[in-house]
């Protein structure tokens, strides 16, 4: 039986959806910002603090989709009247996008003025719109089973790990494209030595393979792999009273970048509020509230984050350093080829 | 209870444009008449019989039912009753409910309704069974609650497309008592469509014998039987002899024939098999010249006194050789 | 000779039958029964051994705004789905099986091909179609989507009542003075009512765990639970998607009781 209670949540519930259908009409005088965000922990802090301020500050109405696929819908949309005005991706994404013209090629400190006050990497050569958050790949292995701390990125082809470290699939998964320009320039000439990375991926089997950062999380936590590629995100946001034996290393050869990049869509007929919404994601207030809640880097130089935070983020100039942006325009220019390769080379 | 005559005046039906499923076909029912149509599959009596219930349309011709051109009447407006082969009850209905349809149709009152049920299911012998739904039911109960539900409704025309076709022999023959009984009480015209000749004989007031979409012959069972007027007719019904005296086609039924000393008699020949039929024993005789002849030796009480082998002689009056149309 | 009781030969037969059928119910329950245990680990990953039974992911499904409205949205979607879907369905149903209609083999197919195009798309292709019409993505929009998907099922299963209809019930009432109306309300509709529902209980399901046509379909707020919990999945994978996925079956489930009380569901399992 359904409780009367439940019957009326259920036709609050058919109310709201009414709304829903019809957003445009309800708030024809505000005007609408059409963004795409992350879910999860990320998620939750933008619907219940970031975005409300934003709307209150800009009088303005968000209207955010977390439901993936962001690009195909963007494809599909006009581009005089995009479905998106903001479109946050990783940077691989974004390089998809500004191949089909879906996204800017460029902002600067002069649509969005906090950009003075980046990281060079955040708008360097290999990032099209602007990042505001980046991510370290790197290693992450459980603390229990007797492995000393890897320093190279070559400790994960230790003959002791077969069967139990965990890689990704590569055609679906950014992190897994990341590692394997990784491997080239570890066994190779560099992040372009694809021969060289096919040879040393080989070498990593017998490997467990996920398509979702989320799986590697889970698998790390209940022992399922003893390491495994990740971003340190992955592996920090864990901490607390329930903290398993899993720590995120960075390898001397340095760390991937997984950056969270933000950019407007060429057609948006809100193009100011856009730049604006970019520049308000980078003010150091928003920046350190994101970034402590989900275990980002932020982009901003002046964000002071809790000391806990600082002693693991990429904070500082130096530590920043150490981050090594793939090329996805190389990449991307390349993908069939690779993805046919490489799942060969995983089969079986 | 009323009843009604039926006429059908010249009416034709082709099926796809080709098949003549009923050719020019004119028939006269009186009112309380026990009317049979009888014929092989194909033959065009389901056809007709459907016309006057209104499931078709003739292409030509008139339907009249109690002085009126019914014709283009629509099937729910024409009050008459069916009874069909396959009883067609309302699967989701009781039988009480089955039989209250045509009441409640034609609005009667709910008393008057369950008065009415009531009292059919008790000419059926099926008191009791009114909770029931009809796949509780035999064969024959259902045929009962079919019959019933027909006939609540005191419809001036009861129609019944091979309504026994189902049942079993035994039950097929106490049905057809009954059936003939209930309709001599109630006085109402049935048409009858039937493959089955015994079943026709039977039953019937007259039997209209179909093939091809024609009508063959009309008659009552005794004039269908020993007066047949045609070949197909002789054939269709019962045992025959079909004797061939220059040119002219003659029916003569095996019982007709007696056994006689071979020496002077018509024919003679000898017994070729011999099938023992209780009250009867049919045999096959191979004259000395010409096809071999059935004949139907009766027996109240002694066995059959030829065998295979056995000369005889055959004899019959020339009356009972009936002169067949060409 | 003493007359000793026959031994039953040993059938291979049998026992491959009885074999395979434990293995398929097997294969069908046992990923029930994972999810399940999933759902009430208190660990957010499966862990084996389970370490012990808690509702704390049922807490967080149920106490979470986002994947209620989402329920609620999924169940109020599939309702009207379900409704549309039974009512299109069997419409098209008679039309195909009694409307005498020319070249009702192409028809059929025709109606029969949401089901051959992959349903993702589908859903890019309505969405395009949409937008390109300036419809925008109103929850209708979704509704209509759905339905597309679903009215097959009800036509397949009604078309297969239908195929064993015997029409001389129908004429039996036309003779006993019910009017072609009466006859479709009083004989033909209750007649071909298991086969409606039937497909209506699927088409219920389909719409509730719809996920491909959904995904491009739903907008910012508006998301249907299979959604939500795909974009879940991606950040937090957890035992509140597990969670989720029990209420998902026992909800399905008992709308199938529900209906098989209503209705006799029993009377039709032979499709």
């Amino acid at each position: 039986m359904i409780s009367r209670r439940k019957a009326l949540r259920a036709g609050a519930g058919l109310a709201a959806l009414a709304t829903v259908g019809a957003p445009s009409i309800l708030h024809a005088q505000t005007k609408t910002l059409k963004i795409t965000t992350w879910g999860g922990k990320w998620g939750e802090v933008m619907k219940a603090t970031v975005l409300p301020a934003f709307e209150k500050e800009f009088k303005c109405t968000v209207s955010a989709d977390q439901a993936f696929p962001f690009l195909p819908k963007l494809q599909v949309s006009s581009k005089n009247d995009p479905i998106y005005d903001v479109l946050h991706a990783n940077s691989n994404e974004q390089w998809n996008a500004v191949v089909e013209g879906l996204v800017m090629d460029k902002i600067t400190a002069k649509e969005v003025p906090n950009i003075a006050d980046v990281y060079p990497y955040a708008v360097s050569d290999k990032i099209v719109g602007v990042t505001i958050f980046t991510s370290a790949i790197g290693l992450g292995y459980r603390t229990d089973k007797g492995l000393t701390k890897p320093t190279s990125w070559k400790d994960l082809a230790d003959p002791k790990l077969a069967g139990s470290r965990g890689g990704y699939l590569i055609p679906v998964n950014s992190l897994g494209q990341a590692h394997l320009m990784m491997l080239g320039k570890v066994y190779g000439k560099g992040l372009t030595d694809l021969d060289a990375a096919y040879k040393a991926l080989e070498a990593l089997k017998p490997i467990k393979l996920v398509d979702f950062t989320g799986q590697m999380e889970k698998m790390l936590l209940s022992g399922e792999v003893s390491m495994g590629v990740i971003h340190d995100s992955g592996v920090y946001r864990y901490e607390g009273p329930n903290m398993q034996p899993v720590d995120f290393a960075s390898p001397s050869e340095g760390v991937l970048a997984l950056e969270q990049v933000l950019n407007v869509t060429p057609g948006s007929k809100v193009k100011e509020l856009a730049f604006g919404y970019i520049d308000y994601m980078l003010r150091p207030d928003v920046q350190k509230l994101l970034a402590e809640a989900v275990w980002y880097s932020p982009a901003n130089k002046k964000v002071k984050l809790a000391a806990k935070y600082d002693a693991k983020l990429l904070t500082t100039p130096e530590k920043v350093a150490a981050l090594i942006q793939p090329d996805w325009k190389w990449y991307n220019a390349r993908r069939e080829d690779i993805d046919a390769r490489v799942t060969k080379i995983l089969k079986g | 209870m009323t009843s009604a005559a039926i006429k059908l005046d010249q009416v034709t039906k082709t099926f796809d444009g080709r098949v003549m499923a009923v050719d020019a076909v004119t028939l006269d029912i009186a009112a309380g008449e026990f009317f049979s149509l009888l014929g092989p599959s194909g033959c065009g009596k389901t056809t007709s019989l459907r016309m006057i219930a209104g499931f078709e349309h003739p292409d030509s011709g008139r339907v009249h039912v109690g002085g009126k051109d019914i014709t283009d009447l629509p099937v729910h407006r024409r009050d008459m009753g069916m009874v069909f082969q396959s009883y067609a009850l309302f699967p989701h209905r009781t039988v009480a409910e089955n039989v209250a349809f045509g009441l409640r149709m034609r609005e009667v009152p709910k008393p008057e309704i369950e008065r009415r049920v009531a009292a059919a299911l008790a000419q059926v012998a099926l008191t009791g069974f009114e909770t029931r739904k009809p796949g509780q039911l035999s064969g024959g109960q259902q045929q009962r609650v079919a019959l019933a539900r027909a006939l609540v409704v005191e419809p001036p025309v009861l129609l019944c497309d091979e309504p026994l076709g189902a049942l079993d022999r035994k039950l097929r023959q106490q049905m057809q008592f009954e059936l003939k009984e209930l309709q001599k009480r109630l006085g109402v015209t049935l048409v009858f469509v039937t493959h089955d000749q015994e079943e026709a004989l039977a039953m019937s007031d007259r039997i209209a014998v179909m093939n091809g979409g024609k009508v063959e012959q009309v008659g009552t069972p005794t004039e269908i039987y020993e007066r047949p007027r045609t070949r197909f007719v002789a054939d269709f019904i019962g045992e025959i002899n079909i004797l061939d005296e220059g040119g002219q086609l003659r029916a003569l039924r095996p019982e007709k024939i007696r056994l006689v000393a071979a020496e002077g008699a018509r024919l003679s020949g000898t017994v070729e098999t011999s099938n023992y039929l209780g009250g009867s024993t049919l045999l096959r005789v191979q004259p000395t010249t010409g096809p071999s002849m059935l004949v139907r030796e009766t027996h109240a009480g002694a066995r059959a006194s030829r065998a295979p082998g056995d000369l005889v002689g055959l004899t019959w009056n020339d009356s009972d050789a009936v002169a067949l149309e060409s | 000779m003493s007359a000793t009781p026959n031994r039953r030969p040993f059938d291979a037969g049998r026992a491959a039958y009885l074999t395979l059928n434990a293995l398929l119910l097997a294969f069908l329950l046992l990923p029930i029964a994972i999810v399940l245990v999933f759902a009430l680990n208190p660990t957010p990953y499966i862990s084996f051994p389970p370490v012990g039974v808690s509702l704390r992911w049922f807490e967080k499904f149920f106490g979470s705004a986002e994947f209620m409205n989402a329920l609620w949205l999924s169940l109020w979607v599939a309702s009207v789905v379900l409704v549309l879907s039974i009512v299109i369905g069997a419409a098209c149903a008679l039309a195909l099986s009694r409307g005498n209609l020319p070249g009702r083999a192409a028809l059929t197919a025709f109606f029969m091909s949401p089901l051959m195009v992959p349903a993702i798309l589908t859903g890019l292709a309505l969405f395009q179609a949409y937008l390109l019409s300036g419809i925008g993505r109103p929850v209708w929009g979704l509704i209509a989507a759905h339905t597309l998907v679903a009215v097959p099922y009800v036509i397949r299963t009604t078309l297969a009542v239908l195929h064993n209809f015997d029409r001389r019930i129908e004429e039996a009432a036309a003779v006993l003075g019910a009017s072609p109306v009466r006859v479709f309300f009083e004989v033909t509709l209750p007649l071909i009512r298991p086969g409606v529902f039937a497909g209506g209980v699927f088409a219920f399901i389909v719409s509730f765990d719809q996920f491909p046509v959904s995904l491009f379909l739903v907008v910012p707020k508006g998301e249907t639970l299979p959604v939500v919990l795909f974009n879940y999945m991606k950040f937090d994978l957890d035992g509140a998607i597990a969670a989720a996925s029990m209420v998902s079956i026992l909800l399905a489930l008992s709308v199938v009781l529900v209906l098989e009380r209503l209705i006799g569901l029993k009377a039709y399992v032979k499709l």
